[in-house]
């Protein structure tokens, strides 16, 4: 076994070496991934590409439905949704009339970039401005795969905790916009606004903060705001 | 599960770039940032899981070292480093200018020359 041994060179407990020779390198263990990102970049050059994380259970795809049925007439949208099994989330779209495809990850805890370049290869994005990845639900491993997204939106739900920024610090650290969801169940869970947001902003003083609930249409009318802000910025033209 | 991927990883990597040189490959250094989620002792057994799969690596070692994360503060000049989570240089300023801690580099292989 190993015991990481950093500054004992050369190795003697391993079959006789003689001379060891060693290379200097600077090989990075996710290039392969950022590649790919920066080639999806490339192929969505009119499309906003939002890149959306959050524990499972969040809402994720019921905010993806509620924000089809608004959107609805003003853009085009389309999601790709990553599970480790079944093709659940894209039946629950695609019955609200959203263009949505599938990605079952096979048991893996997140999505890579390379299942979405052969993603896009499956799915007609014709006249489509948006598009939403919706990621595996998982707060760790998503947050060090970039997917070529523009903008990553981690969703917080108020009955998982207000610790959590503090406790995924990467996710936070590495999205633009927390939402805030289920917010409709604020007076029931030891849960504050305030509290989730100062330690998101001690995580990444930049993140923008929104709350929403799907079930009652609270902050929807501002979700959808932000969203079309920044499918303008993306495009150069007004959309709305 | 991810950590047999990047164990995976590292050995294509390396199979990428020293393709001649593989099988004299011995130590494997990794640097791996706080933020990139790697535990070292899940990398370790990680790494004698997928040597059952890929016995050319039995007598390769692999060390994994954590380095903390650093942020830069663009108004004092400082680099600090992160303590609990809150990125915040000394001077008081927020900053998520992280300039150390998101990586995961191979930064030196040994080769025995056998």
């Amino acid at each position: 076994m190993n015991n990481g041994k950093m500054n004992s060179k050369p190795k003697s407990n391993q079959a006789s070496v003689g001379a060891v020779q060693c290379e200097n390198t600077t090989l990075n263990l996710l290039k392969v991934n950022d590649f790919v990102a920066k080639a999806i970049r490339e192929r969505l050059p009119d499309v906003l590409v939002v890149n959306v994380c959050s524990s499972p259970g969040s809402g994720k795809t019921t905010l993806m439905q509620e924000t089809g049925k608004r959107l609805a007439g003003h853009l085009n949208m389309a999601v790709l949704v990553g599970d480790p099994e079944t093709e659940r989330d894209a039946i629950r779209m695609r019955n609200v009339g959203i263009n949505a495809l599938q990605i079952v990850t096979g048991g893996m805890c997140h999505i890579e970039a390379q299942m979405i370049y052969q993603a896009l290869d499956h799915i007609d994005l014709t006249g489509v401005d948006l598009l939403f990845i919706e990621n595996v639900g998982n707060l760790v491993c998503p947050a060090a795969f970039d997917l070529g997204e523009d903008v990553r939106v981690t969703l917080l739900a108020t009955t998982e905790g207000d610790d959590k920024p503090k406790k995924y610090p990467r996710m936070f650290l590495t999205s633009e916009l927390m939402v805030i969801s289920k917010a409709d169940l604020l007076p029931y869970v030891p849960f504050t606004v305030e509290n989730v947001t100062q330690d998101a902003r001690e995580v990444n003083p930049d993140i923008e903060v929104l709350t929403i609930s799907s079930t009652t249409g609270e902050g929807l009318d501002a979700w959808c705001a932000w969203l079309l802000a920044r499918v303008e910025q993306k495009k150069g033209v007004l959309v709305a | 599960m991810h950590e047999i991927s990047l164990v995976r990883n590292i050995f294509r990597t390396l199979e990428g770039e020293f393709p001649a040189d593989i099988n004299r490959v011995r130590g494997i250094y990794l640097k791996a940032g706080l933020l990139s989620n790697v535990q070292p002792i899940l990398m370790q057994n990680a790494f004698v899981a997928v040597l059952e799969d890929e016995p050319r690596y039995q007598q390769t070692t692999l060390y994994v070292e954590v380095l903390p994360i650093l942020i830069h503060c663009d108004d004092c000049n400082k680099t600090t480093e992160v303590q609990q989570y809150r990125f915040i240089c000394s001077c008081g300023k927020p900053s998520r200018n992280v300039v150390q801690g998101e990586e995961l580099l191979i930064h030196k292989v040994e080769f025995t020359d056998e």
